[in-house]
């Protein structure tokens, strides 16, 4: 890849870059890919057992955490995507963060809805202040205000600057937040973590599944949303050069 | 280092001329505290001075947004904005200057707010005064780092008075934890507990470095 060391500044670099060429192609095979494993995925959910203590509510397990996953994955990147944008002034790294940003705002959304749903069925109420809960909440008010703070300001080059350090300090929110968690999350009501054999006879197939087609499911809203991002920059430009 | 002195130096005195800021945050912080007082009118005075320290740290925030958001709106007039980005010398020296001159002026209100809290909730003030001062000085060290690196964003949109809310509150979480825990042990009698603090201290270095890094691209012009 390269890094492109006259991009300094406005000067226009080509729309898609090279970067985004390369993961346009990847996004139809990746849907085809999607619509197959998501197909497994529908189906070994429905046949998975019902667990004895929580009953149906229990199966919001295969959707729940990996929406999770996707949401952390989309704001990792577009903080990093920020970063990579600042430190070497390629632009498609910020149509990137944006675009990440959105993608993560969407699954961590419906990360929000879904936790309550399955906390009324199991904890008896709607709303905890639960650690975990309060600070994927915070972090999800962050991302709002970073899409905000984007279309408060327009599109320029100074939008991305300002995004790409505000993306920053998400990254670095990141850490902090799970470090409060640490020290004063005694009142926790998650589980510490799935893996050690937590999950039942026959539950491990379909919460992998699930796993596996949202991250793809997150992979190809992304470069989609990254290709739009591109489309609207190459509009801009078209515009504002008077054509 | 000459920079962020000089910056210091100059936002202590145009306040000091005006007072309009200092004014402006201390009212409203004593409004905040009667605000309370209404709106939590069940409970008993005792019950009240129990919740103290979380009010507190709530006026403290807003009052905070509302002067960190003035330090800015200042410096559009005049472009001078663009002057401070032509300063010589590296940027994170400008922001050292803005966020010392915004955490005095802060600290001021915070020690006059204390003393009116204090006063309204009967809270015995004098003994809890080392602890306090440390845990309110700690967090408004965070709170300056990352409002004034945000201001200046926020200023230059189209929502400026309502974008820097939106964009620091979320960001303040682990100094708010932090510094409502240590500040409720210190007006209870209760030692501070250590964990309290070195969260403050983390995120402070976390944000004076972020900040002191990337104010070269908020000021870029």
């Amino acid at each position: 890849m390269n890094s492109n060391p006259e991009g300094h500044g406005n000067a226009q670099a080509s729309i898609p870059s090279r970067l985004e060429s390369r993961a346009s192609r990847w996004r139809r095979p990746m849907g085809y890919l999607l619509a197959a494993l998501g197909a497994a995925y529908a189906w070994s959910v429905m046949s998975a057992p019902i667990d004895s203590t929580q009953g149906i509510i229990q199966k919001i397990l295969y959707i729940h955490p990996p929406l999770a996953y996707g949401a952390y994955l989309g704001f990792v990147i577009t903080g990093v995507g920020g970063v990579l944008f600042l430190a070497r002034q390629r632009e498609d790294l910020d149509r990137l963060a944006v675009a990440s940003a959105e993608v993560g705002v969407i699954f961590c959304t419906l990360m929000l809805v879904t936790g309550p749903i399955w906390a009324r069925g199991t904890w008896g109420v709607w709303w905890s202040w639960d650690a975990r809960l309060t600070v994927t909440l915070l972090l999800w008010f962050v991302y709002l205000a970073y899409l905000l703070l984007r279309s408060f300001s327009g599109s320029s080059p100074r939008t991305a600057r300002f995004a790409a350090i505000y993306g920053v300090v998400g990254l670095v929110l990141i850490p902090l937040n799970y470090y409060v968690i640490e020290i004063f999350g005694s009142r926790s009501m998650h589980p510490e973590n799935l893996e050690r054999g937590s999950l039942g006879d026959g539950m491990g197939l379909p919460f992998l599944l699930g796993n596996l087609t949202l991250a793809l499911a997150f992979f190809y809203l992304l470069i989609l949303r990254w290709e739009v991002e591109a489309q609207r920059r190459l509009d801009d430009a078209s515009t504002s050069s008077g054509a | 280092m000459n920079v962020a002195l000089a910056i210091l130096w100059k936002d202590l005195v145009s306040e000091w001329r005006s007072r309009d800021r200092v004014m402006a945050m201390l009212v409203f912080s004593i409004l905040v505290a009667v605000v309370f007082y209404f709106a939590l009118p069940m409970l008993r005075p005792e019950e009240l001075s129990a919740l103290a320290p979380g009010l507190l740290w709530t006026a403290y925030l807003f009052s905070a947004l509302l002067g960190l958001n003035r330090s800015f709106a200042l410096e559009l007039e005049n472009d001078a904005l663009a002057g401070l980005a032509l300063a010589p010398g590296n940027r994170g020296w400008i922001f050292l200057g803005k966020a010392a001159a915004n955490w005095v002026l802060i600290s001021i209100v915070q020690i006059l707010t204390a003393g009116v809290f204090a006063l309204f909730y009967g809270i015995d003030l004098v003994p809890a005064l080392p602890g306090l001062a440390t845990v309110v000085g700690l967090g408004t060290v965070g709170i300056c780092a990352a409002g004034t690196l945000l201001a200046p964003m926020a200023v230059r949109t189209g929502f400026r008075e309502v974008l820097l809310p939106v964009l620091l509150l979320p960001a303040l979480f682990p100094i708010l934890a932090g510094a409502v825990e240590g500040s409720g042990a210190a007006v209870a009698g209760r030692p501070i507990p250590f964990a309290a603090l070195q969260l403050l201290l983390v995120t402070d270095g976390i944000y004076l470095i972020v900040a002191f890094l990337g104010f070269d691209y908020v000021l870029d012009e």
